[in-house]
């Protein structure tokens, strides 16, 4: 069992999606995080286990060399995608609940702002190290993040800027919801956003990058 | 030398007397001339107005003409969402809606926002001939993923074929871009492709480096020189960029000038960077863009480096930053403080001050940078030096040059912020300015009339008459009293009969006068001990 925990793990840490990816060529023709996936939950491994001993490991692998440089967007995009592929066969034991998640994590692109990339990348990295995850998309109000946060408790909430002149919006974002709900986490992230800038602002945490922000999460939900 | 000849001797890694100064002003233009990003990116009047105005006040030796890379994907398909505040933003990618690339055509100088573009250049060649004119054109990549949408990233592993067709196509789309502003009078053609930021450099060099090589090696052909700008975390292909063969490389300060400066030197290409486009040049004061380009000027050195900021400057980045940076660039003195300053400011004590200039003369400190080095600190010293003797000894004065930590922590503690400064008894008076001589002895004979009156008001006097019997003084006693009397003092009399009282003034036989000075020296604070002692020298 452990062994194809293993071999699950290693598929999402290279981004092999399944037996007929070409990608990462040193895999080509092997099993992929697909049928792996298939495999273990027909042999009656426990998804939990699937997710936390297979695949959360293999994207905290991922999220750990993308922090050291050691990879960049493109791979993490494989990872992701071989994420997501397996998330599929383990869809069912979610909705009945055989399968938990961490916490709920809001994420959204801060008002005026349009870009993507980066929100989506560690919206992927997040869930796929155990959290539910709600993506608010692009454009995002003050209001928006602050009804989210109401209808999922605990939930703490990710706002994400390229722009340096739409980064400014946090400030009035991150005001916004503290005084409509003392208790919220609001952590902020993206290229011009410094810990500077997230003291200046009040948010409570800033990472450089997903994994920094998926540490200070389970540091939260612990 | 200035302007363009000056880039051209960096950009040929010639020792330069002076760092040329780029300041990368996109819709910045706008917010100097009130108009909103939308409306200024697409006039070729506005444009000419905003980077005109941009010239008059940043005095740089190079600007970009627009900064926006958006033109060519608009042209080609992609939907725009304007800002009032930001270029725009893309919102749409042909390529992943069905669009092949047999659908998209090189843009013609016609379309588009090109002739605003181009228009815009013609101009300002004509108005600033010396001034270096950026052409900026897309980055292959950066065009490639507006066309694809992040399908690209994946695609390079999935289908590498197929992005090698889009960068080709992009590549065409830049090198047409490159010839229309040089034709129009571009000196320089940045490639901008902060994307790249985002990839291995395994990735950059399969991907992007054939591409973008070809696109420096065109502009080497017609004749004019390049750049490959940067934003991002793109640390890691640093190298790979230089290998592409620019004139030059532009970073953000997201990646160390020293990094860029090591590589690029060994390459034998300039580089250009990095200063912090928001905690310091959009939210800092001037001070902060002062420090921070000095950092910048001081670790690029002369040889091979453009100061400029990280990317183009956001639109409301307040003008006296700039103007701040403008300044320093183009006065050595100017550098040589805020060198002093920052080198010093992180270790500094400050004093406390508050009973500074309490001593019976008068202090008069002169804060320089060094009065051997610096004419402005050198006349200031001097207009000190030839009024005191004046005084005769009443005016004392002191030059800190802040080349001294000691004097550092005393300009600091002083409050003072600008250099030359002369303060009298700790208070500021002269900032910058020598004053005249006249206003100079006014302003130290205020303070020692200031100072007599304070001391007048703060005197009392006390004689002691020390006798063991009473009558024995009698007629000492009347003499006092008239003396008084007649110098109209206000002087209090008090007898001392007691032998052990008389014994602690060393009386042992009356009678005795013994005279005392009370002065009061400080009411409702605590004096510190480096004033005590000023005061106890003066018993």
């Amino acid at each position: 069992m452990s062994e194809l925990l293993a071999k699950i793990a290693e598929c999402i840490e290279f981004g092999k999606i399944n037996k007929a990816a070409p990608y990462p060529p040193q895999m080509k023709g092997q099993d992929g995080a697909d049928e792996f996936t298939a495999k273990a939950i027909e042999e009656g491994v426990n998804a939990q286990d699937i997710l936390t001993e297979g695949l959360m490991v293999g994207m905290q692998k991922v999220g750990v060399k993308f922090r050291e440089n050691k990879v960049f967007v493109p791979q993490v995009l494989m990872s992701a995608k071989a994420m997501s592929t397996a998330m599929l066969h383990l869809k069912p034991f979610f909705a009945s609940g055989a399968v938990k998640q961490k916490g709920t994590f809001i994420i959204g692109t801060v008002e005026g702002d349009l870009h993507d990339i980066g929100k989506n990348l560690v919206s992927m990295m997040v869930e796929g190290n155990g959290y539910k995850v709600v993506d608010l998309g692009t454009d995002v109000k003050a209001e928006q993040y602050i009804a989210a946060l109401k209808e999922n408790d605990n939930a703490i909430v990710g706002l994400s800027a390229l722009l340096t002149t739409t980064m400014v919006n946090m400030e009035k974002i991150t005001k916004a919801i503290k005084e409509e709900l003392p208790g919220a986490i609001v952590t902020i992230g993206g290229a011009p956003v410094t810990e500077d800038f997230c003291e200046k602002i009040g948010a409570d945490s800033y990472a450089a990058d997903p994994q920094g922000l998926v540490e200070y999460l389970d540091s939260k939900v612990a | 030398m200035k302007g363009l000849e000056l880039i051209k001797q960096a950009f040929a890694l010639q020792e330069v007397e002076r760092v040329p100064w780029v300041p990368f002003v996109g819709v910045h233009g706008g917010h100097l001339t009130g108009v909103d990003a939308e409306t200024y990116l697409k006039s070729a009047d506005e444009i000419v107005k905003g980077v005109s105005k941009s010239i008059e006040e940043y005095n740089p030796d190079g600007v970009p003409v627009v900064f926006d890379l958006q033109i060519e994907a608009e042209i080609l398909g992609c939907d725009l969402q304007w800002a009032p505040h930001n270029p725009p933003a893309v919102i749409s990618h042909p390529l992943a809606l069905g669009k092949t690339l047999a659908d998209l055509k090189i843009p013609s100088i016609t379309d588009g926002r090109i002739p605003v573009a181009v228009e815009a250049t013609k101009v300002l060649r004509e108005k600033y001939p010396d001034v270096a004119l950026y052409g900026l054109v897309t980055g292959p990549f950066t065009l490639a993923l507006h066309l694809m949408g992040t399908d690209i990233f994946m695609k390079l592993f999935e289908a590498p074929d197929e992005v090698n067709e889009v960068m080709a196509f992009c590549t065409k789309v830049a090198n047409k871009m490159s010839e229309y502003l040089i034709d129009a009078g571009c000196d320089i053609i940045a490639v901008v492709d902060p994307m790249t930021s985002q990839i291995d450099p395994m990735t950059f060099e399969s991907f992007v480096t054939p591409y973008c090589s070809e696109i420096f090696s065109y502009v080497r052909e017609k004749g004019k020189l390049s750049s490959f700008f940067v934003c991002g975390h793109a640390q890691q292909n640093i190298e790979a960029m230089c290998n592409c063969k620019p004139d030059n490389v532009s970073i953000d300060e997201n990646i160390p000038l020293d990094f860029v400066k090591e590589i690029a030197l060994k390459k034998g290409i300039s580089f250009g960077g990095n200063m912090k486009l928001t905690v310091v040049l959009l939210m800092g004061d001037e001070d902060d863009s002062r420090e921070n380009a000095m950092e910048c000027l001081d670790m690029g050195g002369k040889k091979g480096f453009i100061l400029a900021p990280g990317c183009d400057l956001p639109m409301d980045t307040p003008p006296a930053n700039i103007k701040a940076v403008s300044e320093l660039v183009h006065d050595p003195y100017k550098q040589d403080i805020v060198r002093e300053l920052d080198k010093k400011e992180s270790t500094l004590e400050i004093l406390n001050m508050k009973d500074y200039g309490q001593a019976d003369k008068v202090i008069v400190d002169i804060i320089t940078l060094d009065s051997e080095s610096c004419a402005p600190c050198q006349y200031m010293v001097e207009a000190v030096k030839r009024v005191a003797p004046q005084f005769d000894g009443v005016v004392e004065w002191r030059e800190h040059a802040i080349k001294k930590m000691d004097a550092v922590t005393f300009m600091s503690s002083l409050m003072v912020k600008n250099i030359p400064t002369i303060c009298i008894d700790g208070k500021i008076e002269f900032v910058s300015q020598i004053p005249p001589k006249a206003e100079l002895v006014a302003a130290i004979q205020k303070r020692i009339n200031a100072k007599l009156k304070l001391k007048i008001q703060q005197r009392k006097s006390k004689i002691l008459l020390l006798c063991s019997d009473e009558d024995e003084c009698t007629s000492i006693k009347q003499n006092i009293h008239r003396a008084i009397t007649e110098l109209g003092k206000d002087v209090e009399v008090k007898v001392i009969s007691d032998k052990e009282k008389m014994a602690k003034y060393g009386v042992t036989n009356g009678p005795a006068v013994v005279t005392v000075n009370y002065k009061l020296k400080s009411e409702g604070t605590e004096p510190s001990l480096d004033v005590m002692k000023e005061w106890i020298k003066e018993l």
